[in-house]
């Protein structure tokens, strides 16, 4: 495989290595469809920022991107492979979060990390390391509590944590900032670099419009649709907008008067 | 795998631990049922409240009226034949339509005398025959009675007898026989109870999209959700059976180990049952009454708890053999009334087995294929 230096910044060198690839992707629920045949790629040491209004389709992409939901039509290829057909062999290399049910609000902190380590298959010593590691991250006291009883903050580092314990390549995180506060989100997105910086994929869906300028390319997805995509700033060169928000605003208003 | 499977289990240990539900049911309902079932259930009467009329007036009719005044009767009064104010009759009657006693007894007027004369004698009781298990238990005691009476006289044994009046065939049931059904019966609730919400409260609150996703086999998941709580249905199997022993005082006949070795494999069953359900049930509560409905009604009913298997018409007698309290019934019996052995039960204990192989097969499959055509 052909090896990226870190600092060669991301596009033009990994274009042609595309990780995941979506075709013609369309779910429906009986006569309502939730994602209208949309097409797009991920690609290795991207960050890819999935923005849409609520109900825009964005976590039902990613369910079937991640075999959750079944596909209505069209094709997901993760690393070449059908997650239609190859499903098991896709989740080794895949790694998903959402900010709803990413952790076992029973269990506290250590626990979950114990469970998600040990079914991605991990060792006992290797779990351990784990454990210690996330103790860099999150303040010991707060991993012996139940998680149900964390601040956002920490449940999110913890949610991320578990997501990455099995070093996937392609990661889907799904609005993992909802409800998380200004300083930490900043951290997150901080995160978040350093893994691109490792070369992962990553897809961030979000609604806070302000985190689009992280993202080294977005989609704005509208009612099923892909309605923009491009890098954040050649997207605002090309409209004359000021900001991402102004874009988005547009785009959806625009579609609204079809 | 075994690295995976261990993961599930510990969480789901951890689960147990904090999920206040899963400790009622665990702790709470089989002590609460066993106590509901147990007394409710209970053939077994201590007090029968009695009348007598007495027409012999005799030494010998008042020693035979001092038995019903002890336990477990209460000699509620005693009538003199003769006496003309009272009709001692239509108030013995009157007080059986009441409820007031549950029988009445009449000794006859040549009770003392045919009893010297060695004239075939016979001394009658009317029974309350509302409920035909109490009379039947009424009409054994009234017999251990008599027995006792007679043994301690000579040459008496052909010339007494009671006749007894209730409108019921004699069955033959004690609470020795009901209480290890009813152990059986809890056993098979609880177990499918613990598993059946194990499934279902990770579909309700979404966390089994974790599971969904993670790369553990569907068999694996099953098989982990399952085998933590095989812990918990053994131990609860055995506080039953031990709560059984004390607290009802059946006599314990054969070997408790055996008896536990048997409770596991049928908790098992119960379990794989319960789990399959689980991947059934859209929720906890379909789950909850599903299970309730589908171990209590066949187990109580259909497993020769109550009614003996030799009574069921043909098509349930065919479905009881479908039912794993069937088959547990007659182990725990065996064992505890008649101090089977391990031997004695190796076909029943391999039926148990094959229920719990083909039901967490089923549970499996039903679970891979949920995973795989979601919605």
């Amino acid at each position: 495989m052909k090896k990226v230096h870190p600092e060669a910044g991301i596009a033009c060198d990994t274009m042609n290595e595309i990780t995941v690839s979506v075709e013609n992707l369309t779910r429906r629920f009986g006569r309502f469809t939730a994602v209208d045949s949309i097409s797009f790629s991920m690609n290795p040491g991207e960050i890819l920022g999935f923005l849409g209004p609520n109900g825009a389709g964005k976590t039902t992409t990613i369910k079937m991107m991640t075999g959750l939901l079944r596909i209505t039509s069209g094709d997901v290829f993760i690393k070449g492979m059908d997650v239609k057909k190859k499903l098991k062999r896709v989740k080794r290399f895949t790694g998903y979060m959402s900010q709803k049910f990413s952790l076992y609000p029973l269990l506290t902190g250590f626990e979950n990390i114990e469970f998600f380590g040990g079914v991605s298959g991990l060792k006992r010593r290797e779990i351990k390391e784990k454990m210690n590691e996330i103790r860099d991250l999150v303040p010991e006291s707060y991993l012996y509590r139940k998680v149900k009883n964390l601040p956002p903050g920490i449940k999110q580092q913890v949610a991320l944590f578990s997501c990455l314990l099995p070093d996937p390549e392609i990661i889907f995180l799904d609005e993992p900032t909802s409800g998380v506060d200004p300083v930490n989100r900043r951290r997150f997105w901080m995160q978040i670099n350093e893994l691109k910086k490792n070369h992962k994929s990553i897809l961030v869906s979000t609604h806070n419009l302000d985190e689009a300028e992280f993202a080294d390319r977005i989609l704005i997805i509208h009612k099923g649709i892909i309605v923009a995509e491009g890098a954040p700033s050649e997207l605002k060169a090309q409209g004359n907008f000021d900001s991402i928000e102004e874009l988005f605003k547009k785009v959806v208003s625009d579609e609204k008067a079809h | 795998m075994k690295k995976r499977i261990r993961a599930v289990i510990t969480k789901e240990f951890f689960h147990i631990l904090r999920d206040p539900r899963s400790l009622f049911i665990v702790l709470v309902l089989p002590v609460l049922m066993m106590f509901i079932f147990g007394y409710s259930l209970s053939f077994d009467i201590d007090r029968i409240q009695t009348v007598v009329i007495d027409y012999s007036q005799s030494e010998l009719s008042r020693s035979l009226i001092d038995r019903f005044a002890s336990d477990p009767y209460v000699l509620t009064a005693v009538y003199p034949g003769q006496l003309k104010a009272v009709n001692p009759f239509e108030t013995a009657e009157d007080m059986l339509r009441r409820r007031s006693i549950k029988q009445y007894v009449v000794i006859p007027i040549n009770f003392a005398s045919g009893y010297h004369k060695k004239i075939k004698q016979a001394i009658t009781a009317v029974i309350d025959g509302s409920d035909s298990n109490i009379a039947n238990i009424i009409h054994q005691y009234n017999e251990r009675l008599l027995m006792d009476f007679i043994s301690e006289r000579k040459n008496v044994k052909d010339f007494l007898s009671i006749d007894t009046k209730t409108y019921f065939n004699p069955e033959n049931k004690s609470s020795f026989f009901i209480v290890p059904g009813l152990a059986a019966v809890i056993m098979m609730m609880i177990s499918a109870l613990l598993t059946s919400l194990s499934v279902s409260r990770e579909k309700e609150s979404g966390s089994i999209d974790l599971l969904f996703i993670s790369p553990l086999g569907s068999r694996e998941i099953i098989l982990g959700k399952t085998i933590p709580y095989i812990f918990v249905a053994l131990l609860e199997g055995a506080f039953i059976i031990l709560f059984a022993k004390f607290w009802f005082d059946i006599p314990f006949r054969g070997n408790f180990l055996i008896l536990l070795v048997f409770a596991l494999l049928y908790v098992i069953t119960g379990l794989s049952f319960g789990i399959t359900i689980s991947t059934l049930a859209s929720s906890q509560k379909v789950a909850m009454i599903a299970t309730l409905l589908a171990t209590l009604l066949p187990s109580i009913l259909l497993s020769g708890f109550i009614f003996p298997l030799d009574s069921l018409p043909p098509v349930l007698r065919g479905f009881s053999y479908v039912v794993p309290a069937t088959y547990f019934l007659l182990i725990i019996r065996g064992v505890i009334l008649k101090g089977s052995g391990l031997q004695h039960f190796i076909r029943e204990g391999l039926v148990l087995l094959a229920f719990s192989f083909i039901f967490l097969n089923i549970a499996s499959l039903k679970f891979a294929q949920k995973r795989k055509n979601r919605h």
